[in-house]
Formats: structure tokens, sequence, C-alpha cells
């Protein structure tokens, strides 16, 4: 019998050890979400705070070093399409001061890099190296150059994370270009070797869409703004009921090469601003 | 009274070999927060922290093996929040079976290390994908494809690990 320095049975404590650790996996995999949430948060924002802006600085630098070429091409692209928009702007100001229209609500945002874990749970829920400190709020969505993202699902002063559109729990009420067909995206496992998608439900049998449509964010809801790009019908699935049609979407964004992102911080479209002379607080 | 053993020496060689293995370890955590994020990004990458709690594993009895698990495997959910716990039942699994198999089985062999070092890296993916509700068709092209990719790099940096530090972690190498 292996004994320790105090003569103990050895095994009898490693078991007894290893009995308690597992019990304790169980009982943090049981409790619910809205406890582990605040659970993590406050453990990134105390104890793992050093890592996190660790690996939140090693990012950056990761961005400077490697990315540099890519982000002056998309700047000056960028500056391009901003010239060529500039009549058109000002011809738009022009039209909204002849019917008196107040101007469009900015909508600002603000810019992270986001911080992989080599883990295969990644892309469903990511970390970003900005927090409360830089304005961001839960359920603040959450975007790339190439389309939707997620929203945060959690913020802390100097990191949050992301539920991106890969989780299980996520949904987005969803439009198409024309305004004519509205659905709700949800994620699947079909692609192939068990790709995530997202699933396009709740269309009506009258309706229907061609392969290839763009699908963006309807605006209801409250949490993402009309008009964000989500992705491209890609097929049709089966409706085993036959109530609804139901079509399979490629999202634009990959959460797994996501590295830089926006956070959109209110106000959005879908605040609405006082009236002109209101003068209630 | 000068040959008496009053066991400075032993306890004075206890605590340099403890430094010694704390630095090893402090070098693999710069390397997981700093140097690899800082390089690059993406799947199949090594797990510094991973291959951290298997060369704390196979120094340890199971039960602290499991108890540094535990810690590594909160970590991790703390950075990467899919499924709370998910990744602590998965750690504390990894590091017990680790100590245990070292106690029980392994030989003192670079290819049996980097062996452990392999299948610990895939069978810990496997079972986070499993406790965190990953359909069985995701399921499988990860653990025939990217997780078996994370087992081999996370080998090859082990391996190299062992060889540059295994005097510091007291590893003999046949």
């Amino acid at each position: 019998m292996r004994r320790d320095a105090a003569g103990r049975d050895a095994v009898r404590g490693d078991v007894t050890l290893f009995a308690v650790c597992v019990g304790l996996a169980l009982v943090a995999l049981a409790l619910p979400r809205t406890w582990t949430t605040a659970l993590t948060a406050t453990i990134r924002r105390t104890a793992l705070r050093p890592a996190v802006m660790l690996q939140a600085r090693a990012a950056e630098d990761r961005s400077a070093r490697f990315r540099l070429d890519r982000i002056q091409a998309s700047r000056d692209s960028m500056s391009l399409v901003l010239q060529e928009d500039a009549l058109m702007r000002r011809e738009n100001d022009q039209l909204r001061s002849l019917i008196n229209l107040r101007a469009r609500l900015p909508r600002p945002f603000v810019a992270g890099e986001v911080i992989h874990r080599p883990l295969p749970t990644d892309p469903r829920t990511l970390l970003v190296g900005i927090g409360t400190g830089q304005g961001l709020a839960q359920f603040d969505p959450v975007v790339t150059a190439d389309g939707l993202l997620g929203y945060v699902w959690s913020a802390g002063p100097a990191s949050s994370a992301i539920l991106t559109w890969a989780h299980p729990e996520f949904r987005a009420s969803s439009v198409t270009g024309d305004g004519r067909v509205l659905g709700m995206l949800a994620p699947i496992s079909a692609g192939e070797g068990g790709a995530t998608l997202l699933a396009l439900r709740g269309v009506a049998l009258r309706d229907s869409l061609p392969l290839g449509a763009t699908v963006f964010t309807s605006g209801l809801g409250g949490v993402y703004p009309r008009g964000i790009p989500v992705g491209r019908v890609i097929s049709v699935a089966r409706d085993s009921l036959g109530y609804e049609r139901i079509y399979r979407v490629a999202p634009f964004v990959n959460p797994g090469d996501a590295l830089h992102v926006l956070v959109l911080t209110t106000p959005r479209d879908s605040t609405f601003l006082p009236m002109p002379g209101d003068s209630t607080p | 009274m000068s040959h008496l053993w009053t066991g400075e020496g032993p306890i004075r060689r206890r605590r340099s070999d403890r430094a010694q293995v704390a630095l090893v370890i402090v070098i693999l955590l710069l390397l997981e927060f700093y140097l690899r994020p800082s390089l690059v990004e993406g799947k199949g990458m090594p797990d510094f922290l991973l291959l951290s709690l298997l060369l704390l594993a196979i120094r340890n009895s199971p039960g602290t093996a499991a108890l540094i698990g535990f810690i590594v495997g909160l970590v991790m959910d703390v950075l990467t929040p899919a499924r709370f716990g998910a990744n602590i039942l998965a750690h504390v699994l990894i590091g017990y079976g680790a100590a245990l198999g070292r106690a029980v089985v392994f030989a003192d062999h670079l290819v049996v290390n980097a062996g452990l070092f392999f299948i610990g890296a895939w069978v810990r993916n496997i079972l986070v994908l499993l406790l965190s509700g990953t359909s069985l068709a995701r399921l499988g092209a990860e653990a025939l494809m990217w997780a078996p990719l994370q087992g081999l790099s996370t080998a090859l940096v082990g391996v190299a690990v062992v060889i540059l530090f295994r005097d510091w972690l007291a590893i003999r190498i046949e």
C-alpha cells in the first residue's frame, strides 16, 4: 500500500481528491447560465486579467506585424469608395434638408482584436480585448468587414465574450434584400463534415427565395440593427411537417478566422430620438 | 555531530527542483498567452496549457494531477466560455489519467512521452466537444481531422520541451 509522508493511505487520498474534483466539475456543468456568465466574467476581470491583457497585446502585435499590408490596402480602397460616394451623400443631405428630415443617426462602434484559444469550441464564443471601459454593453451587435458575427455575451472592464452565430443559442430575425421575405436564423449542423451553417426558418410556404439571395438582419428584436449582411442562401431544407420553408444560409463571416471586429454601440437605428420641442427629461 | 544527517541537502535540492519546474511552466504559460497568439492563430496549434498539465501530471500523484487539471480546465472555461464545466471535467480526467498511467504503465521513453501528449490532446478535444453538446457529425470531423492535428503539434512541442529541460523536469529518456 502506498503511503504519504504522514503515513496515510495515499491511494485513498488520490481517489478522494479526484472524486471531489469530478463532483465540482459536474456541479459547474449543472450551474445555470446566468451564474456561470457572472462567475467567468468575475474571474476574467480579477485573477485572469493579466493573462487576458497579455493575449490582447499579443493579438495587437500580430495585427501590426502581419496584417499591415492588408489594413493599408483596405484603407486605400475604402478612401476611393468614400470619394466616389461624396457626391451622392451631398445630394442625400440636400434632399433631407428640403423635406426637413433629420440626419440619420450615427452608428458608433468600437474596434477590437479577437483573442483565439486553441480549443475545438473556440468558434462558438470568442474573447475580445475590449470591454465596458471602451463603451461596450451586453447584447451589443458584433460585426466584421464581411457581415454579422454575433453579439456581446458578457462584458468586463477590459475584455468581453462574444456569442457568435455558431453558438447553439444564437438567433437573429432576418430579411431579404428586397424586404419581401422575413425569417428567423438559427445554427444547424448541415455542411460537409458536420460544418455549422445557419437555417432560415419561418418562411411562409407562399414565399420562395432564389439560391444565392443575400440575407440581412431585419432590425426586429432590438439587438441587431437592420441591414447587416449575414449570409447567402445555398440550398433548401425540408420541413418534416410541411408548415414552412427552410433555407440553408452560408454566413459571410467565419468565427474561427475573425481577427478584427467592430462592436456597434448604442444608439442604434431602433433607438427613437426625442421629438423636436419635447422638453420632458 | 558532523556525520549526523540533517536533511538540509535533499530539502534544498527539492526546492531547487520545484523552482526549475516552475520556471519551465512559466515559459510554457508565456508561450501560450503571448508568443503563440502574437505569431500565429488557427486550429491545430499546440496547446501549451495542456502540455503544462501533462508535464506536471507525470511528476505528481494522481490526486494532485486531478487538482491541477481542475485549475487548468477552469482557466480554459473562463477564457473560452462555450459550456462552463466542460473543460474542467475533461482536464480533471486527463490529469488523473496521465498520472495514473504514468504510475502504472508508462516507461521513461521519449516516444512514450510523445504518445502521452498526443493522446492527451486528442482525448481532451473529444471530451470537450462531447460535454459541450456538439453534434455527432461535427464530432466525427473534429475527432478525425483537427484533434489529431493538434495532438501532433502538441506532441512535437512536448518532445522538444522534454529534450531541452529533461534535467530540470527529472525525466529520464531511454
